[in-house]
């Protein structure tokens, strides 16, 4: 059976993941045509998926997931301001992936997972590279339009509203986070 | 030139009011329930009309008029 603080985190990560799939399952309805659309649409379905994952994880570990009110992403949209164009939507979207693949890489190399837990991180962070990649690519294709300057400063913007999120969210949970880990150490490798 | 009476009736569709809603004075807030419509609205009105608004273009933007006038003033040679 899982712990109360591993399933806590289990059950942020979907929500978060929730989030990710109904914010990009409402751009892609709202833009047209093209490129963007077309890889966005892919990101929503990925989100998607995801959420059934951390889903599908807990309920193997015996739980259910429990309710997490607010995700990362509406603390982030609170503290760097809602996007109003789609460069602003790529450039925070491609802040967040990196402090999604960057906390799933921490989760994952923390010793004695669990295998469920452990399978998941793996093929979530297969999509997550493609994450990047794609959003990275179509920042590019804007700078004619935008600026190679003006999505530089939007993406550092966004990186630090980031920043203040992430540590705030360390802050509050810094217990959950501490308690995972010692039990992670108890387990020792697999 | 962008026709201010095709961007209120875009408005209008997009956030399904019934006519005669989107009015000048009518306040954004008022008419959308959470402001991730706003994000999609603003979004869809670049989209449809193309042209390119940022934060700052939309910082004093309260009502339906105000929106309406920035796009227009976008979509216009000098801008």
């Amino acid at each position: 059976m899982i712990h109360d603080d591993e399933l806590w985190i289990l059950s942020f990560y979907r929500r978060s993941e929730i989030s990710g799939a109904l914010f990009f399952g409402r751009l892609a309805q709202t833009i047209r045509a093209g490129p963007i659309q077309h890889d966005l649409t892919k990101h929503f379905s990925d989100e998607s998926m995801h959420a059934w994952y951390w889903t599908d994880c807990i309920e193997k570990l015996g739980a259910k997931p429990i309710q997490v009110d607010h995700s990362y992403q509406d603390q982030y949209l609170e503290a760097a301001g809602l996007p109003v164009n789609i460069m602003e939507i790529l450039a925070i979207t491609q802040v967040f992936e990196r402090r999604v693949i960057g906390q799933y890489a921490l989760h994952r190399a923390l010793p004695g997972l669990p295998a469920e837990v452990e399978a998941t991180l793996n093929r979530i962070m297969q999509d997550e590279k493609w994450h990047i990649e794609w959003v990275r690519d179509a920042l590019v294709s804007l700078e004619p339009e935008y600026g190679a300057e003006h999505i530089a400063r939007t993406i550092e913007r966004y990186a630090a509203a980031d920043r203040q999120v992430y540590e705030r969210t360390l802050d509050e949970h810094s217990g959950r986070l501490k308690e995972l880990i010692a039990r992670s150490r108890r387990r020792g490798p697999r | 030139m962008i026709d201010g009476e095709k961007v209120r009736e875009r408005i209008s569709t997009f956030l399904h009011l019934s006519p005669g809603r989107a009015v000048d004075g009518a306040a954004l807030t008022d008419l959308v329930t959470e402001s991730f419509v706003l994000v999609q609205l603003v979004i869809d009105l670049q989209e449809d009309f193309g042209i390119r608004l940022d934060g700052e273009d939309l910082r004093d933007v309260r009502t339906v008029g105000d929106l309406i006038a920035i796009v227009v003033s976008r979509g216009s040679p000098q801008s």
